[in-house]
C-alpha cells in the first residue's frame, strides 16, 4: 500500500545577482526552508537530493551533493544525490522525493535547487549557456541563449493565433507586479504597461520584460510522508501527481505543428491529469514555466486552462491575476523572481504550499488543487506536479 | 613563471571551452557524417533493418537497435517559417547579427524542420518564406594526442544561407 507524500516547508535565499558562492546560497535557502516550518529540525532530514546544472561548468564542482550536505550539516541515510534536467531539476527532485517518501524508501527529503551563474567576468555565463543544448548539433548554431528561440515562438504564435505583444506586456506586468512585494525576488518593483511596451529590444519581437534574468540563488523544500507531516500544525498540502516528458533534444525532432504548438507539453498535462484524478477546470492557482512572457501564454493553452490561441487574451484578459480564472505565478515566476535553473522549481512548490495553506502574500481564496510545471532545454521537456489539500484516492 | 594552480591556458586546448563537435575518427563514431560534410553531402543515418532514417546520425537505430546503418543524403535547401535576428549580446565566438529561423524542408524530406543559424545575410533583410540552402565552412581545428605525438584535426560545419544574396 503507497503511502501519501507532502510538501511541508520551503524557503529560498535572497535571488539576484548575488556577492556570495554557490555553497553560500544553498546555505541560505536550507536554513530559510528548515526555519519555515516551526518545529522542525535539519536532523529530521533523511535525504538530500540536490538540483543544480551549471556548478561543474561555474563552479569547478561536480559531485555537490556531499557538499552542500555537509555545509548544512545534514547526514543522510537514504539518499544523497544530484539531478541535473536544467530548468526543471528542482522539480524533478521534488518528484524523485515524493516516489521515494510514497515508497516508504524515505521519509522525510530536502530538495535543494540552485545555482551560481554570475563568474567573475559576465562573457563566460554567455559562453557557458551553450552548454545547456544538444552540444554537437544545435549549439554550434549558436542556440545556447534562449532568446532567439523563443522570439522565434513568438512570432509564430503571433502568425498562427494572433497573439499581441501587449498580451505578451500583460504577462510581464502581473509578474513584476507580484513580486514587487516578494523580499526574495530578482525584480522588486512594479512595472506598468507602458515601461513594458517601450522596453529596449532583447530579440524581436521579445524586449527586456519579456525575458527572465540570469540569476545567482537557491531554494528548498522538505517532502515528507503524511504520517510525519501530521506531527505539525500545519494544513496538509499532498503531491498528488506528476509527469515528466521528453520525446526530442535536437531541433529537428520538434513535434509541434510549429514553434508555437508544444504537443510535447499536452501530452505530459494529460498523464499529470490522469495521475492526480484532475482536469484543468479544477486548478485554482499555478505556477508555469515564465522564461520568456510568450511560455506562459502557450503554457496556459497547452495545460487546458483555455482553448489553443487564446493564451493572449487569457493574459490580457486579466485571467492570471488574483480573482481570475487560474492565478499564474502569483510570488512573481521566473520573470521577476530571476531564474537560478535548479531552484526554480523548489521555488514554485513552496508558493504553491504557502497559496494551499492560506499564508501567500497574494493570496487566492480558498485554492483546494494548485499546479505547477516547468519546460526545460530548448523547449524540450516538460515537467508537472500537482499538489491538492487532499490526497488522491487510489 | 607560472604558478602551479593558477589556469595557464596558453598553448593548451580545453575540449570543455569548445563550442564544435569533435569530429574525427579517434574520437566520434559519427565521423562520416563530417566527412561527407567535408564532400558538401548533409547526410544522416537510415537503418537497413527497419527502414528507420534518424537525424541527427547515431550508431545504433532508436527504433529497432540494430547497428546496421547507411549514411544518406538529405534535402539542402529550405523555406524560412520564422526567424529571429539577435543584435546585442550573442555569444563569444559569434558574429553580429546572429540571425537564426526554423526552416522546412520540401514535403517527403526525412527531417521536417530544424533551427539554424543564417550566414551570409545581412539584419533586417531576411523574411518569411524565403528559399534557404546548405551552406558548409571551417571551423578552428584543434590538436588531439595521438601515438607518438599530437595532430591537428581539421573540422567544418554547416549553417544556411539566402539563395537570393
Amino acid at each position: 500500500m503507497a503511502r501519501n507524500a507532502c510538501i511541508i516547508a520551503a524557503g529560498m535565499s535572497k535571488w539576484g545577482v548575488r556577492e556570495a558562492s554557490l555553497v553560500d546560497v544553498f546555505q541560505e535557502a536550507g536554513k530559510a526552508c528548515v526555519e519555515d516550518l516551526p518545529g522542525f529540525s535539519k536532523n529530521d532530514i533523511d535525504g538530500l537530493i540536490v538540483a543544480t546544472s551549471y556548478a561543474g561548468r561555474c563552479s569547478f564542482q561536480v559531485n555537490t551533493a556531499p557538499v552542500i550536505a555537509e555545509r548544512l550539516g545534514l547526514k543522510p541515510t537514504s539518499i544523497c544525490a544530484r539531478v541535473d534536467v536544467l530548468c526543471a531539476g528542482g522539480s524533478a527532485g521534488m518528484i524523485l522525493a515524493k516516489g521515494l517518501v510514497e515508497s516508504g524508501m524515505a521519509e522525510c527529503v530536502m530538495v535543494a535547487g540552485g545555482e551560481k551563474l554570475y563568474t567573475p567576468q559576465k562573457w563566460e555565463i554567455f559562453y557557458s549557456e551553450l552548454a545547456s543544448i544538444d552540444h554537437d548539433w544545435d549549439a554550434p548554431h549558436g542556440l545556447g541563449l534562449p532568446p532567439p528561440v523563443f522570439a522565434m515562438t513568438a512570432s509564430a504564435h503571433f502568425k498562427a493565433y494572433g497573439t499581441k505583444k501587449e498580451d505578451l506586456a500583460a504577462v510581464s506586468v502581473a509578474n513584476y507586479n507580484y513580486a514587487s512585494d516578494n523580499p526574495k525576488a530578482q525584480m522588486q518593483r512594479k512595472l506598468t504597461m507602458e515601461e513594458a511596451m517601450t522596453a529596449p529590444v532583447v530579440t524581436m519581437p521579445l524586449t527586456l520584460y519579456d525575458c527572465c534574468p540570469i540569476t545567482d540563488g537557491a531554494a528548498a523544500v522538505i517532502i515528507a510522508s503524511e504520517e510525519f507531516a501530521k506531527r505539525f500544525n500545519r494544513p496538509l498540502v499532498y503531491m498528488r501527481g506528476h509527469a515528466q516528458y521528453v520525446q526530442h533534444s535536437v531541433s529537428s525532432n520538434w513535434p509541434g505543428e510549429h514553434a508555437g504548438d508544444w504537443a510535447h507539453l499536452r501530452i505530459a498535462a494529460a498523464k499529470a491529469y490522469e495521475r492526480a484524478k484532475l482536469t484543468p477546470k479544477d486548478i485554482n492557482v499555478a505556477q508555469t514555466h515564465d522564461c520568456f512572457s510568450i511560455s506562459e501564454v502557450i503554457e496556459a493553452e497547452e495545460l487546458g486552462f483555455c482553448k489553443k490561441g487564446e493564451g493572449g487574451t487569457f493574459a490580457s484578459s486579466g485571467q492570471i491575476l488574483v480573482g481570475g480564472k487560474v492565478p499564474i505565478n502569483t510570488d512573481g515566476g521566473l520573470l521577476a523572481c530571476g531564474h537560478p535553473f535548479g531552484g526554480t522549481g523548489c521555488r514554485q512548490g513552496g508558493e504553491l504550499m504557502r497559496q494551499l495553506q492560506g499564508r501567500a502574500i497574494h493570496q487566492v481564496k480558498d485554492p483546494a488543487f494548485a499546479l505547477q510545471h516547468n519546460l526545460s532545454g530548448m523547449n524540450v521537456e516538460h515537467t508537472i506536479i500537482i499538489y491538492g489539500k487532499e490526497p488522491v484516492t487510489r | 613563471m607560472a604558478v602551479l594552480g593558477i589556469p595557464v591556458l596558453e598553448d593548451k586546448y580545453p575540449v570543455s571551452m569548445d563550442m564544435w563537435p569533435i569530429q574525427c575518427k579517434e574520437f566520434n563514431r559519427v565521423w562520416p557524417f563530417y566527412e561527407n560534410l567535408k564532400q558538401g553531402k548533409f547526410t544522416t543515418t537510415k537503418c537497413k533493418g527497419c527502414g528507420k532514417v534518424a537525424y541527427p546520425p547515431r550508431v545504433i537505430c532508436p527504433e529497432c537497435y540494430s547497428e546496421d546503418l547507411e549514411y544518406i543524403e538529405l534535402p539542402k535547401k529550405a523555406k524560412v517559417f520564422v526567424f529571429s535576428e539577435e543584435l546585442k549580446g550573442v555569444p563569444l565566438g559569434y558574429d553580429s547579427p546572429l540571425i537564426h529561423a526554423t526552416i522546412e524542408f520540401p514535403a517527403g524530406s526525412p527531417i521536417k524542420g530544424l533551427v539554424t543559424k543564417i550566414v551570409n545575410c545581412p539584419a533586417g533583410k531576411l523574411k518569411d518564406g524565403d528559399e534557404v540552402q546548405l551552406v558548409i565552412f571551417p571551423v578552428p581545428a584543434h590538436p588531439i594526442d595521438v601515438k607518438g605525438g599530437v595532430a591537428m584535426k581539421e573540422r567544418v560545419f554547416f549553417a544556411f544561407e539566402p539563395v537570393n544574396k
